[in-house]
């Protein structure tokens, strides 16, 4: 089904199939009012390429774009080798370093401007292997393997983590060679191994992307479906007053209530509709941020400066469901939450708009009201377990709680009741408010 | 005659200001009603209350004998309305602005079909089906806003101003629309500032100055009370006071 077309005039011509659609659409209000709502939001072009499409894009690309920059796979660093030893040790780590792979190495043998090779582009790491490096190590001493660098260059960061794995090796064979004559192993200068438990409610542990998911997606459920629908609720009750075609409305024999149910009704898809496709996008960006994370790690043998650290740990995030949970339980869950989220939000923007006399006014009003909604629900991540009970009952947090314990804790049914019938609760005084709002003479008339 | 629209004492302030002072007519059935007065006068705040949008603070208004204080759904039901803004939703199209309402008044879709294929030929609008109503000219939104409401067929119509700023051609569609309703026993209440438009449609008016009715009665009795034949110099002498009825 077409929605626009153009004739030979210039004259916008919309396609027959919405209008038929009309007369296809049952008689009840509610339904009716949520038709018309709908199809005027989709033929909003500019709401719908900044609302929908362009998070759609733009999420997996600014996602993946920054670490394809950085990627081993797809632009291998620089390294320039510069060895100024020509003792049999340094050759070793020459030839370690060679062999790590994942980056292009230029080997030089005589001195070399390094500021100039970082800062002019030509490399972007030059790893010096000093006179004397052979001599220091053959003695029992130590020998330096010096980095430069340009700190602000992620694949500098890149380039030391690949480096750095090969130096490692190097150097637990040498410690090996050297304790070997004493009759001792490397366990003789590693003494302590450290162990890690993880203490969870369920007793299950997870996986590192279980943890970034669990921080992630109760927010993202609980901004993006709040703010989602905003331009297009804005545009539906200030827009309707703003427009002068509530006062129409008003006189067709049906309820205010009826009413204010349909515009319910489409804010919510538009809701989901936000919050699905954003979730869906940043997954995917996710997943290609996963892809080549893991072809860096896999070269770098898993070691690497903390940004890279963190940005695996995001790329993890694509699988977000814990062993053992059922994905349709959570895949519903998030869906309830969203439209928990989309309705107190919807009904927050009639209540703001029902102050506004204009689009513009009630926009202006709605930044500083959502705002307020949003900040307790990105906090959830960062407070301390206490604190969590007592989320679970405060307005909107508890919608965010509602999906967190979802993901850490599905089988505290308590929690999860507490969560779900507090938001349930907020959500129904805030649509009352706004019933009692929308229609009100003032309103309308201004 | 049983009256079609009966206000008994509609008053409605905003504020400090009174803007509609126990306002009292009564409507014949089949006839139409002119509701005059100068802008600022209170018709269209009288109107307002009459289709149920506005309260009143006291008095009442009775459309086919439901009450709007005590019945405005009842009211809302008998009535097709033409607001002082059109009130049409840019972002539809023709046809689609008329199965919106007609589906909101609860209209079978066969029936909606033939009526809403019959007022946009009648109208020359159907060509216009597909066209946002946005894009259409000043006079098709006025058309188009006249079909919404006579789409259901009320027994009463009640236009806010409806040919104010319309192209001649399109006028006189929606006067002759007017007149057949009428001549079709339905009762229309027509707010206007077009006097040749009274003296031409109207068989009875109120006119209204500062929220208060300073005349109702029949055309040609005013006619031939004043012994005026140009009825604007009637409407300016009954405004300023210079002819009491």
């Amino acid at each position: 089904m077409r929605l626009w077309g153009r004739i030979g005039s210039g004259e916008v011509k919309v396609t027959r199939g919405l209008g038929l659609a009309g007369y296809g659409i049952p008689k009840a209000a509610p339904v009716v009012v949520a038709w018309k709502e709908i199809t005027e939001a989709l033929r909003d072009r500019r709401t719908i390429i900044n609302t929908i499409v362009l998070p759609v894009v733009l999420i997996p690309l600014a996602m993946a774009i920054p670490i394809l920059m950085v990627s081993p796979k797809t632009t291998p660093p620089v390294v320039e080798l510069v060895l100024l030893d020509d003792g049999g040790a340094a050759g070793r780590l020459a030839s370690a370093i060679s062999d790590q792979g994942g980056m292009s190495l230029v080997v030089r043998t005589g001195r070399v401007n390094t500021s100039a090779e970082i800062l002019g582009g030509r490399a972007d790491l030059v790893v010096v292997i000093p006179e004397g490096f052979t001599a220091n190590l053959t003695s029992g001493l130590t020998a330096s393997v010096d980095y430069y660098y340009d700190p602000f260059s992620m694949k500098s960061s890149t380039a030391i983590s690949m480096v750095s794995a090969a130096v490692s090796r190097v150097e637990e064979e040498i410690v090996s060679e050297r304790l070997r004559p004493l009759n001792l192993s490397l366990d003789y200068v590693h003494p302590l191994v450290e162990r890690e438990f993880q203490v969870t409610s369920t007793g299950r542990e997870v996986s590192p992307e279980v943890v970034v998911g669990s921080m992630m997606l109760p927010m993202m459920v609980g901004v993006i479906a709040i703010t989602g629908a905003g331009t297009f609720a804005l545009d539906m009750i200030a827009g309707e007053r703003e427009r002068k075609t509530i006062e129409a409305l008003l006189t067709a024999p049906v309820g205010r209530l009826s009413i204010l149910a349909g515009k319910y009704l489409a804010m919510t898809f538009f809701s989901l509709l936000a919050g699905l496709s954003t979730i869906m996008a940043s997954i995917l960006g996710l997943i290609l941020m996963a892809e080549e994370f893991s072809a860096g790690l896999q070269v770098t043998g898993g070691v690497g400066p903390s940004g890279i650290g963190q940005a695996a740990a995001a790329a993890a995030a694509a699988r977000l469901i814990p062993e053992g949970v059922n994905p349709a339980l959570v895949l519903a869950g998030v869906v309830v939450a969203m439209i928990l989220a989309g309705l107190t939000g919807n009904a927050v923007i009639v209540m703001t708009s029902s102050f506004a006399k204009t689009f513009k006014e009630a926009q202006q009003y709605l930044g500083a009201t959502m705002g307020v909604l949003v900040l307790p629900m990105v906090a959830v991540p960062y407070l301390p377990p206490p604190m969590m009970g007592p989320l679970r009952l405060a307005p909107v947090t508890s919608i965010a709680m509602l999906v967190r314990d979802l993901l850490v804790d599905p089988g505290n049914v308590a929690a999860l009741v507490e969560s779900f019938a507090s938001s349930v609760i907020y959500l129904m005084l805030l649509l009352i408010v706004s019933a009692k709002l929308f229609g009100r003479e003032s309103v309308i008339f201004g | 005659m049983p009256a079609a629209v009966a206000t008994v004492g509609l008053t409605k302030a905003f504020g400090d200001v009174v803007a509609v002072d126990g306002v009292s007519f009564e409507v014949e059935e089949g006839s139409v009603f002119g509701f005059l007065g100068p802008n600022g006068a209170g018709k269209t705040t009288t109107l307002r209350m009459i289709y149920g949008v506005l309260r009143p603070d006291s008095g009442d208004a009775v459309v086919m004998g439901r009450s709007v204080t005590r019945d405005p759904r009842g009211v809302r039901e008998v009535i097709g309305v033409m607001p002082e803004d059109t009130g049409l939703y840019p972002r539809l199209t023709a046809e689609e602005n008329l199965i919106y309402f007609g589906k909101l008044r609860g209209m079978e879709e066969s029936e909606l079909r033939e009526r809403v294929r019959d007022l946009l030929t009648r109208l020359s609008l159907w060509e216009k089906r597909f066209t946002l109503a946005d894009r259409l000219s000043k006079g098709m939104r006025a058309k188009l806003t006249f079909a919404r409401a006579v789409l259901h067929e009320p027994p009463v119509l009640l236009l806010d101003e409806p040919t104010s700023g319309v192209d001649v051609m399109s006028a006189r569609e929606i006067r002759g629309m007017m007149r057949e309703h009428a001549e079709a026993g339905k009762t229309v209440v027509l707010s206007t500032h077009n006097m040749w438009e009274v003296q031409k449609l109207c068989e009875a008016v109120a006119v209204i100055n500062r929220g208060k009715v300073v005349y109702r009665g029949g055309v040609e009795d005013l006619e031939r009370l004043t012994g005026l034949r140009e009825f604007e110099e009637i409407f300016v002498r009954l405004v300023r006071g210079e002819i009491t009825a």
